[in-house]
This record gives C-alpha cells, sequence and structure tokens, in this order.
C-alpha cells in the first residue's frame, strides 16, 4: 500500500482547474474591489438645471459677442433654422422664466427640453468639511479685501446652524456653505458667479455642492441632500433664439469627464487580466509539464521497452496512468526476455544438431563431405533467417552517423572476396544517420536475393534532394509486376520451385527500410529485377 | 546416425586431409613452440565435444574437453590451456558469464562458438573479451584456422590489440567487436572482411614496414586464393577510406619491401 500512499500525494486535475477557477475569482473579485476603493465613482451625468443654464448663458453671450459658437468640449452647440421642440414640463418652467430674464428674451424665446428631471431630494451630494469650508472662507475673505470691497472689519465665521462653533476673526461667510454672510454692502454682481439669487422662488445655487444642516468640526467627507429647489436634469437641449431669429442650441454631450475615469477603470481590469493569464499561463504549464514528460516517456518506452520506467510526477490521473505504463514496461519487458530465451534455446536446439552432423560430416569421404555441408549450410540459413526475422526489432540498434557509400562497397567487396560478382558504383561518402548492423542486413539480403535469382548483382547508389537512392539491380529472370508487392510479405517466395531460403529476407529488408524513413520499391527494368532502396538522406 | 552407416576410418593426422601449406603452418607452429598448443573444448554436447576434439587432434592439437565451466576450470588449474573454445550456451554458468570473469588474468585466448549467430551476438561475445566468435554450425576447418589466428595473435603479444577495445589512430578509431572505422567525424565507416582484418594486421604492428607475404599471413585466412596482388588492392581501398584531405599518408608504400602503418595507435 506504499505505492498507493505515495501516489496519492499528486492532486487530481479537477483540484488544478479548482484551483485556478478560485485563483481567478479571487483576482476578479480583488479587481473590482481596487476599482470600488482606488477610482472615485464616475460624475452623474444628471446636471443642475441651474448651471446648465448660466452655462448656457455663457455660450449665449459668446455668440451674441463673437458671432461664432463657443469652444466647449462638454455640450455640443448649433444654430439652427427652426425653433426646437417645445417641451411641457411643468418643473422646468422656474428655470425657462429664470434664464429668459438673464438673456433678455421672452420666455417663448427660450426651449428647455429634458429626458429626465430628477427631484433634488433623491441625491446626496459629498460635501467638504467644515475646515476646508472655513479656509476657503477665509481666503475669499482676503481676496476681497485686497480688492478693496471689504472693509477692514471684524467679520465673523459661523456655521450659520450653530452660533459659536467655528468663530474666525476674520472671515466671508458663504451662506451656500452654511454660513451666514456678514459682509456690511451686498457683493458686486459681475464678480459673483457663484453668488446666490433669488429668483421666481427658485434659490440658484453657486456651482458648489450644497451644504449640511450642521457641518461637524472633525475632518470627515459629510453628506447633504442637494439644496432645495435644485433641479437636475440629464438627456437635456435648451435652445435660446438670437437677434437673427435662427436659433442657438445646446445639447448635453458625451460626458468626458467619464473618460479618464474609463481609462483608469481599464487599466486595472486589464493589469489584473494580464496577471491572472500569466498565472494561467504559468498554472498550464506546470499542469501540462507533468504530461509532457509523460508523453515523452512513453513514447520512450514505445521505442525502447528497456529505457527508464515513466517517472510518476503530476496530477493524480497521471500517476495513476504512468503506474499503468510502468507495469505494461515490466510486462514488455519480461515478454522480450521471454522471447529472447525463447530465441536462444531454438537457436541452440536447431543448431546443436546441425554442429554434430557438420562434425559428423567432417569424417565422410571428401565429395559426399561437401554434399553434407552444403546442406547444412542451407538448413543453418534457413534457422538463421527465422531467427533474425522473428527477433528482428528495428529499434533496438543505436543509430549513428554512417557512410553507405563504404557500407554498400564493403558489402560487394565481401561477396567479391567470396568470388561472387557483386560490384558497386557511387560516388564516395554518403554520409547518413541509420543503425550500422541493421543497413548492413538490408543490403545484404538484397544483394543475396539477387544472387540467388541471377548471377551477379549490381549495387547504384546516387544521392537525390533529401533522400539517398540505392538501386540493387540482377540479371534473373525479373519479378513479374503482380508480385511486385507479395514478396515483400514473410514466406513469401517467388517460385517455391528450385529456390532456397524461407522468403524472409525481403521482408526483414522493408521493415528495416522502413524503420529507418525509407522504402523498398521494385521497378521496371530492361532485364533481371531492380529493386530501390529510399533512404532519408 | 542412419542404420547401416560405417564410420569411415580417421585419416591419418598429416594425411590428405591437410593440405599441404596447412601442414607447412603447422610444422612452423610445432617447430616454434616445443609441444603442440593445447586446446581445451567447453561444450555441453557430448557428439560436439567429441567431434571437436577429433578435429584438433587431427589438425595436430593436443585436445582436451570439459562438460561445463567448472570442469573447464578445473582442468586450467591443474594441466592449463593455449586455447579455450567455449561454448555460449550451457546448463550452469554460461560462456558469456564464464569468459567475463576469465579476462583480466592472464588467461588464454577464448574462441566462441556459439548457436547464436547474429551480428549483435558476435559483437556482445567480443565486446565481452572473446578473440573470436563462431556461429554453429561452424566448418570445423574454418574453426581450427581461426583458432591458429588466435593463437598467432596472442603469441605476437608485442603490439596485439585486445579483444573488445577500440583502437584510436590519426583521429580514427577501430571498433574491433564491430568491426568497424570511425573517421575524425564520427562517421561510421564499414570495413569489409578483407579491409578490417588487414587494417587490423597494420594497427598491431605500427611504424613496421611489412611485406606482402607477413600481410598475408595476418590478415587472411589460410584458405588463400590470395595473392599479393589481392593485398595491394586492400591496401589501395584502405588507403582510400582513410584518406583525409590534409592530413598525412597513414599507410606508406616502401617501394619493393611492402608497407608501413606510419602513424602510432592508442587504446
Amino acid at each position: 500500500m506504499a505505492a498507493t500512499a505515495r501516489s496519492s500525494r499528486g492532486l487530481p486535475i479537477a483540484a488544478y482547474l479548482a484551483l485556478l477557477v478560485v485563483l481567478a475569482l479571487t483576482s476578479a473579485f480583488v479587481a473590482v474591489m481596487a476599482i470600488v476603493l482606488w477610482l472615485p465613482p464616475r460624475p452623474p451625468d444628471v446636471m443642475r438645471a441651474d448651471m446648465v443654464s448660466e452655462h448656457f448663458k455663457l455660450g449665449y453671450d459668446h455668440m451674441r459677442i463673437h458671432g461664432r459658437l463657443i469652444e466647449d468640449a462638454g455640450m455640443s452647440w448649433h444654430v439652427q433654422a427652426d425653433a426646437p421642440r417645445q417641451v411641457h414640463l411643468p418643473q422646468m418652467h422656474p428655470t425657462q422664466h429664470m434664464l429668459a430674464g438673464r438673456l433678455d428674451l421672452q420666455p417663448d424665446q427660450v426651449r428647455i427640453a429634458a429626458a429626465q428631471i430628477q427631484r433634488n431630494d433623491v441625491f446626496v451630494f459629498r460635501v467638504r468639511d467644515a475646515e476646508e469650508m472655513a479656509r476657503d472662507a477665509r481666503r475669499e475673505v482676503e481676496r476681497l479685501r485686497r480688492e478693496g470691497r471689504l472693509e477692514q472689519r471684524q467679520v465673523i465665521v459661523r456655521p450659520s446652524g450653530e452660533d459659536g462653533e467655528i468663530e474666525t476673526r476674520v472671515g466671508h461667510v458663504i451662506d451656500e456653505h452654511g454660513f451666514e454672510i456678514r459682509v456690511p454692502q451686498p457683493l458686486p454682481e459681475p464678480d459673483a458667479a457663484p453668488a446666490p439669487r433669488r429668483s421666481g422662488g427658485v434659490r440658484v445655487a453657486a456651482p458648489a455642492p450644497p451644504a449640511p444642516p450642521t457641518p461637524p468640526v472633525a475632518r470627515v467627507p459629510v453628506f447633504a441632500p442637494a439644496p432645495p429647489g435644485v433641479i437636475l436634469i440629464s438627456g437635456f437641449e435648451i435652445g435660446a433664439q438670437l437677434p437673427d431669429g435662427r436659433w442657438l442650441v445646446m445639447r448635453q454631450g458625451r460626458n468626458w469627464a467619464e473618460l479618464s475615469w474609463i481609462g483608469r477603470a481599464t487599466l486595472v481590469i486589464g493589469g489584473t487580466l494580464l496577471v491572472l493569464s500569466l498565472l494561467a499561463m504559468w498554472f498550464a504549464r506546470r499542469l501540462t509539464r507533468p504530461i509532457r514528460n509523460f508523453s515523452e516517456a512513453v513514447q520512450a518506452v514505445g521505442v525502447d521497452p528497456q529505457s527508464e520506467p515513466v517517472r510518476e510526477e503530476g496530477p493524480r490521473e497521471l500517476r495513476g496512468a504512468a503506474r499503468a505504463v510502468n507495469t505494461m514496461q515490466a510486462r514488455l519487458r519480461a515478454l522480450i526476455a521471454d522471447r529472447t530465451k525463447t530465441l536462444a534455446a531454438v537457436a541452440h536446439d536447431m543448431r546443436t544438431p546441425l554442429m554434430r552432423l557438420r562434425l559428423t560430416a567432417e569424417n565422410a569421404a571428401s565429395e559426399q563431405r561437401e554434399k553434407m555441408a552444403k546442406e547444412i549450410e542451407e538448413v543453418e540459413a534457413l534457422v538463421a533467417s527465422f531467427i533474425a526475422f522473428a527477433r528482428d526489432d528495428p529499434a533496438e540498434e543505436a543509430r549513428v552517423r554512417l557512410d553507405l557509400s563504404a557500407l554498400l562497397q564493403s558489402t560487394a567487396d565481401d561477396h567479391a572476396e567470396a568470388g561472387r560478382n557483386v560490384s558497386f558504383a557511387g560516388e564516395d561518402r554518403v554520409v547518413i544517420t541509420g543503425q550500422s548492423l541493421g543497413l548492413k542486413r538490408l543490403f545484404s539480403n538484397l544483394v543475396d536475393n539477387a544472387l540467388k535469382y541471377g548471377a551477379s548483382a549490381r549495387i547504384k547508389l546516387r544521392r537525390e534532394e533529401n533522400a539517398v537512392i540505392v538501386d540493387v539491380e540482377d540479371d534473373g529472370p525479373g519479378i513479374p509486376a503482380d508480385q511486385r508487392e507479395s514478396v515483400f510479405e514473410p514466406f513469401v517466395r517467388l517460385n517455391a520451385e528450385g529456390t532456397r531460403g524461407a522468403g524472409l529476407g525481403l521482408a526483414a529488408a522493408r521493415s528495416i527500410a522502413r524503420a529507418h524513413g525509407g522504402d523498398i520499391v521494385i521497378l521496371d527494368a530492361e532485364h533481371g529485377a531492380l529493386l530501390r532502396v529510399t533512404l532519408p538522406g | 546416425m542412419p542404420a547401416g552407416y560405417t564410420r569411415p576410418e580417421l585419416p591419418p593426422p598429416w594425411g590428405e586431409a591437410c593440405p599441404s601449406p596447412d601442414r607447412r603452418r603447422i610444422m612452423a607452429l610445432m617447430a616454434d613452440t616445443p609441444q603442440p598448443p593445447r586446446v581445451l573444448i567447453v561444450d555441453d554436447d557430448g557428439a560436439i565435444r567429441d567431434g571437436l576434439v577429433d578435429v584438433f587432434a587431427r589438425a595436430g592439437f593436443s585436445a582436451s574437453a570439459a562438460a561445463d565451466v567448472a570442469s573447464m576450470e578445473r582442468h586450467l588449474a591443474s594441466k592449463g590451456a593455449d586455447l579455450i573454445v567455449l561454448d555460449l550456451m550451457m546448463p550452469g554458468e554460461d560462456g558469456l558469464s564464464a569468459c567475463k570473469r576469465l579476462s583480466g588474468k592472464g588467461r588464454p585466448p577464448i574462441i566462441m562458438l556459439s548457436a547464436l549467430g547474429d551480428d549483435a551476438d558476435r559483437i556482445v561475445g567480443l565486446e565481452i573479451g572473446a578473440d573470436d566468435y563462431l556461429a554453429k554450425p561452424c566448418n570445423p576447418r574454418e574453426l581450427v584456422a581461426r583458432a591458429r589466428a588466435v593463437l598467432r595473435r596472442a603469441r605476437d603479444a608485442e603490439g596485439a590489440t585486445a579483444p573488445g577495445e577500440n583502437i584510436r589512430f590519426a583521429g580514427f578509431r577501430l571498433d574491433i567487436p564491430r568491426r568497424e572505422l570511425v573517421d575524425p567525424d564520427d562517421v561510421v565507416i564499414p570495413l569489409s572482411a578483407g579491409e578490417f582484418r588487414l587494417l587490423r594486421a597494420f594497427v598491431e604492428r605500427p611504424q613496421r614496414v611489412l611485406s606482402r607475404e607477413q600481410l598475408l599471413d595476418y590478415a587472411f585466412d589460410n584458405d588463400s586464393d590470395v595473392f599479393d596482388r589481392a593485398v595491394d588492392v586492400q591496401v589501395s581501398r584502405l588507403r582510400k577510406k582513410l584518406e583525409r584531405p590534409g592530413s598525412i599518408e597513414i599507410i606508406r608504400t616502401v617501394r619493393g619491401e611492402g608497407y608501413l602503418f606510419a602513424v602510432k595507435p592508442m587504446v
């Protein structure tokens, strides 16, 4: 059970995937939280109707003075001949009237349309803390004093709701901040764009946010509802007739303030995704490395059963598979050992009597001896080809770089030395990668075959683009076209009468050639047989 | 044995069965060594054992036999031997492991006689340290010839190459068990049997002028239709395989005398 305990250390693939999902969700959550916490909320699309009217007045004045549209990133302006549509919105009437008054126009010369109108109490504004407000107030007083609009007098700054909470000796009390103004004379109109005005019962607020009823002293953000009477609109269109009778129209444009916000949000999300994808890549590699190793190891086992066993690593499923492969490899090894043992036993049992016979033949009369020796040789050749074919394992021998030209030359020379007519022609030094014993056997099988059917064999070697081509020709009767495939099958002989051998030579030769990534084919020849071996160069 | 078969009379040891060149060589061998060479035949098959003892005795050896590795060792310890003909597959300890165990200490040369005849088996046998390897069934006369060649090589111990080793010279490597030449670029250059024997004869006797007769003697078995001319042909083939641009001439011709292997080989 030790093996089971060891193998269970690996996590199942599902666990890895779950971990990845958890990681992905966690980082997505972190990203969202980062956006929520780090990035301020994007500015609202809704705008205060009073502020919008003020803005329109600016553009209108610009048009009247300069005769061209104001350049404005936030709103889209144009001039049109027809009046914009008139929408009856009772809530907007005060604004409309006020705007007409500001522009010195009749109320029907001003048109306001809005897709949405919100009541002010829906929204809560964030306001600054009281100390900040007091600082602003002091700065304002300083400015007024410098401009000589403020007498050198004591000004009390204090929140309007709670007397004495914050008191400054010099101060400018701004009422929209919730402070009282105690300035002797009213501030001049043009300077006080943010100054409060009352008209038509609607209180027009300055751009500053509305104040809380009682701002606390502490430096904490304060929230307050919108000032009373403020109307919030979105998707609006404001038009006013120009002196020449055309209409100047301002439409709410794209909220460009969003852009930077979108940019930052994209950055955060993109960054998270990048980190996440890097993480996922690393994870995938980690997860697939054992799988890759496994496939390589299995391939190695497939090629060479004597290779190292597959390492049991990685996810649990893979460990299981590796164990199965190792068991299989062990069985395979045992099988091969068995086969080797069997073949050795067969070889021993068949060749020992042959050897006895051969020794007995030595005592026979000279001519009888030769005859017997010849017969024994024939039987031995059969036995040898059976055993060679049965143990045939093209993968067993290592591949080396070898000179095919020298190999063919030496094959021819060996035959020539034994008095057979075998010749070789071809260029010198043709280096290929292959098994030296395997290739020797391949070509000696072909040459033996050629000599079996004819009296001579010619080997020709030539190199082509990506291959080397070896032709083995003989001067025998040739091979009929319809048998050119079947002769490569084991135990098939061209004509059983009068030929020797088991019919295994060509089969073995072809299997060696194919194990080298090449092949053997039989081609048409003028006389005799022409076998062409192609090997990758 | 089939019925009616009568064992012919054994020819005398020096009778017509021995061709005359053979006889000359044996006489020479006998002249060198006061006693006939002692060969020990180790085989589990009785008929083969007896047959081989006959063959060797007829060829002028003093032949004895052992049925397994244990009795072989007893024989070696008591009487010694100049040559062992060792069967590979035997009950008990097999020939390979016996050969492996014996090699190293000054053991007699070993010829393996095996039922496994593949090139791969032969290479394994030679790599393990056998001096020669023959597959059953073999021509008994060839076995005797090989035995003589092995003895001759053992006697010329001076530059003799141990079986199973690689010999390096001038960037080349001669792989003796595989009978292959590996060139400086690590490309295997197969040799024919004749080329291999000739090259081995050269590397075992380097920097010495060798006459054609000597080369014939060292490199070609005595079933020789081989003439001096054949030596020249083999030498020129071998030269072509050893030829590399810019390198020195490894096999030199010494006019009127023979050939010289001009570089010093290293094991």
